[in-house]
């Protein structure tokens, strides 16, 4: 009876150490991020461990990880599941389109919106507020059919988006010149309207910079378009393995209002504040969490801000050197056979080079969202696009350099009585290993740079804090992250040439000495 | 010692490269084939060596059939040496010499003192040459080393594509009395592909005259010049001989 008492005890704190985290998404601007910190503290409060992949690059990537299981929970706007994933259009009332999207999500992919967050976050055409060319104009029907000198700046996203911009300036008759139009990023259009780059940006109208910057939204008095009321998405059954979702998210429903997450933007893009501490704040402040508000930290140097952010940088940089490293042995494990095959089988090297050319020239982006509905989010698809890059400088030099092996000293090492293995192993890649070290630096430097990228897809990496920089406008945080990217790779570069330069005999050192 | 016997090669799709080859070497017997280029001479000496398989014919090396082995070991078991040495670039003198014995993990000691056993039967001082690398030596030099490497594992057969043919007419001269002086100790079968008919008199004890993948005639210096088998024996020696 005792013992069965205590294996109960046992499976139970076992349990208890062993629960499964929640993974939270977001996408990489700081509202999101914001949202998306907040749901994380309120769940670690409760004692429900939690894993973030922020920053993940756009709604599909977002989406398509909630959908297959990548993330758990992520915060994103009604209109966004309204025009982008459903591609519905034409309802602007605020409550049918959360009906439809709450409808069809469940429906269709076993999806859950939670009610809003309280705010609404939509585009808004917005000019300088003492820009005397608008100073008539407080609703967008002003400023129809005299556009043709003003030039406008607007987040890529909008551009594409159904509800973006071509309907927008059929609606209000916008004739602006074609070679007016800027596709910006989103987190700079504030600072090139600031500086008078462009005369007008689609911002977003909780943007904190509106204020800050002294600009002017006009009014979408047409209602073009849909409410954008920010709500979390989850999949039914996430509720029922995280306990303590279901009153988290509840907790923050109708919770902050739009005045509110203006100030917080703001303190996040313009006064560069850490979104974690941003959201922490605001729960104190509303009493969901405990604990006392911090104060807003000062414009910091990049030396003393990375020495502030020192156990970041070590867990990003750790990240990092995982995936390169990783991705560059499994390269380097097929591609050496690889090369060596193809130049004994001139029929498969006439199939293999355009494929692996055609690999190198996808765009990194694009490779990665081909990988996504096939591998997921996270490590394994970030490495095997780290793995597929640096397959082409490795297999090429491979076989160049076992080509440009002289016939003779092949043919004499087989005249001497060498097998074909002993040829390759002796004779062939010792010959050809100045050629294959070559590929192997541009391998890893194309690996090294490409990782950044791999923190789109939430797998972590220095590439972190430089999209959250590039969302944010704060160039500490891209410095955290570039900086670092640059060094290593510099200094993986010089370290494999000093190493393999090791492993390079004398003899033909001294023959490209007397060629050169 | 060795006997070739009609042997043939014919490449795809019908290059007849070597039509009929027979001859016959005694043990420390040098046979020099000699003829106009593309005649076959390197692909009879190739063949002979197995790095080309033979269509037909018989190749007896001290009544070992080499057709009836595999074809490395066969190899093994003979001398090669090609023009310019085929020295590998990547190794130095002492590993070039012993690659081979390396790789059939013959025993350290004994590949040390063979080397060094070699390197001064070809005259080149082991203590000063062994860590050199091949663009370090001159090229009677790299010819030097690599007899030696052919020599390593003791042959009794030693074939040689042309091995002074890329030497100036003095290193050439002076090598050929090192060799023929090398070769009465040492009592090897040696065939020796050659272009120059001074070289075939000077070295071969045989001379094999080749034409169009067949043999013109077979015999040493006497026969040749007195008793030339047909026309183009006579004007082939005239036009090659300057004496
Ligand atoms: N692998 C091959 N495939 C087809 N034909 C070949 C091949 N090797 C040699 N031949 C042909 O066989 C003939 C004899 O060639 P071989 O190399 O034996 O001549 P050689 O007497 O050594 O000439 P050289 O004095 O120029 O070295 C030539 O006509 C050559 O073109
Ligand atoms: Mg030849």
């Amino acid at each position: 009876m005792n013992k069965l008492l205590f294996l109960l005890l046992l499976l139970g704190s076992f349990k208890a150490f062993s629960i499964e985290p929640l993974i939270i998404g977001s996408k990489s601007f700081s509202e999101s991020l914001i949202n998306a910190e907040m749901l994380a503290q309120l769940l670690e409060s409760k004692g429900q461990p939690v894993t973030r992949k922020l920053n993940l690059g756009g709604t599909k990537v977002a989406f398509d990880a909630l959908n297959h299981g990548g993330i758990h929970v992520y915060p994103d706007y009604t209109g966004t599941g309204y025009v982008m994933i459903l591609k519905k259009n034409g309802e602007r009332d605020p409550i049918k389109v959360h009906e439809i999207v709450s409808k069809d999500f469940l429906s269709k992919y076993d999806i859950r919106w939670s009610k809003s967050l309280g705010f609404n976050n939509t585009y808004a055409l917005t000019v300088r507020a003492d820009d005397p060319k608008f100073s008539y104009a407080n609703k967008i029907s002003d400023v129809s059919g005299k556009l043709d000198r003003a030039r406008l700046g607007a987040p890529y996203e909008f551009m594409e988006r159904q509800d973006g911009y071509k309907g927008f300036a059929k609606i209000y008759n916008l004739n602006y010149k074609p070679s007016n139009l800027t596709s910006l990023n989103a987190g700079l259009m504030y600072n090139a309207i600031k500086d008078d780059q462009v005369d007008m940006i689609v911002s977003y109208s909780t943007d904190g910079r509106i204020k800050a910057f002294n600009l002017k939204i006009l009014k979408d008095d047409l209602n073009y378009f849909p409410p954008y009321q920010p709500a979390f998405l989850a999949k039914t059954n996430s509720f029922i393995k995280f306990p303590h979702l279901k009153a988290a998210i509840e907790s923050l429903e109708g919770a902050i209002s739009e005045d509110e997450m203006i100030e917080m933007n703001d303190q996040v893009d313009r006064l560069k504040q850490r979104p974690s501490a941003i959201a922490r704040n605001f729960l104190i402040k509303k009493g969901l969490l405990e604990g006392s508000v911090t104060k807003s930290q000062k414009d910091q140097g990049i030396l003393s801000f990375m020495i502030s952010r020192k156990k970041e940088l070590m867990k990003i940089l750790g990240e990092h050197l995982l995936l390169s490293f990783v991705a560059i042995i499994c390269a380097l494990i097929v591609s050496i056979p690889l090369g060596v095959l193809l130049t004994r089988k001139k029929r498969a090297a006439q199939i293999v080079f355009p494929i692996v050319n055609t690999i190198q020239t996808i765009p990194s982006l694009a490779l990665l969202g081909f990988l996504i509905p096939i591998l997921g989010i996270g490590f394994a698809p970030a490495v095997l696009a780290l793995f597929l890059y640096s397959l082409l400088p490795l297999v090429r030099n491979t076989y160049e350099g076992i080509k440009a092996v002289d016939r003779n000293f092949v043919e004499a090492s087989r005249g001497i009585g060498l097998t074909n293995m002993q040829i390759l192993l002796k004779v062939e890649i010792p010959l050809a290993l100045p050629i294959i070290l070559a590929g192997l630096r541009t391998a890893t430097v194309i690996v090294i740079g490409t990782a950044t990228l791999a923190a789109l897809i939430g797998a972590g990496g220095l590439g972190d804090p430089i999209f959250r920089g590039v969302a944010t406008v704060n160039s500490n945080l891209i410095l955290l992250g570039a900086i670092p990217s640059a060094l290593l790779a510099i200094a993986a570069d010089k370290f494999i040439g000093l190493v393999g330069n090791a492993f390079v005999s004398k003899g033909i050192k001294l023959k490209f000495e007397r060629q050169a | 010692m060795i006997k070739v016997q009609d042997l043939k090669k014919v490449f795809k799709p019908n290059i007849t490269a070597v039509n009929s080859v027979s001859f016959e070497l005694e043990r420390g017997e040098i046979g020099c084939i000699i003829g106009t280029s593309g005649c076959g001479k390197t692909t009879t000496l190739k063949m002979i060596n197995r790095l080309i398989e033979p269509t037909s014919g018989k190749i007896l090396v001290g009544g070992d059939d080499a057709l009836s082995v595999d074809a490395v070991s066969w190899r093994r078991k003979i001398g090669y040496v090609i023009q310019k040495a085929g020295l590998l670039p990547h190794l130095n003198v002492k590993d070039n010499i012993s690659l081979l014995s390396k790789i059939m993990h013959k025993e350290k000691n004994f590949i040390e003192s063979r080397v060094e056993e070699l390197m001064e039967i070809i005259n080149m001082p082991y203590a000063q040459f062994k860590d050199r690398f091949p663009i370090e030596l001159s090229g009677g030099q790299q010819q030097r080393v690599g007899i030696a490497r052919a020599l390593m594992e003791d042959p009794p057969v030693l074939l040689m594509d042309e091995p002074f043919g890329a030497l100036d007419p003095i290193t050439r001269n002076s090598l050929h009395e090192e060799f023929w002086n090398l070769n009465e100790k040492l009592h090897k079968t040696i065939i020796i592909v050659t272009h120059d008919m001074d070289e075939a008199f000077k070295l071969g004890h045989k001379i094999i005259l080749m034409h169009k993948g067949d043999i013109v005639q077979v015999g040493n210096k006497a026969d040749f010049l007195e008793r030339p088998a047909n026309q183009f024996v006579e004007d082939f020696i005239k036009g090659q001989v300057h004496e």
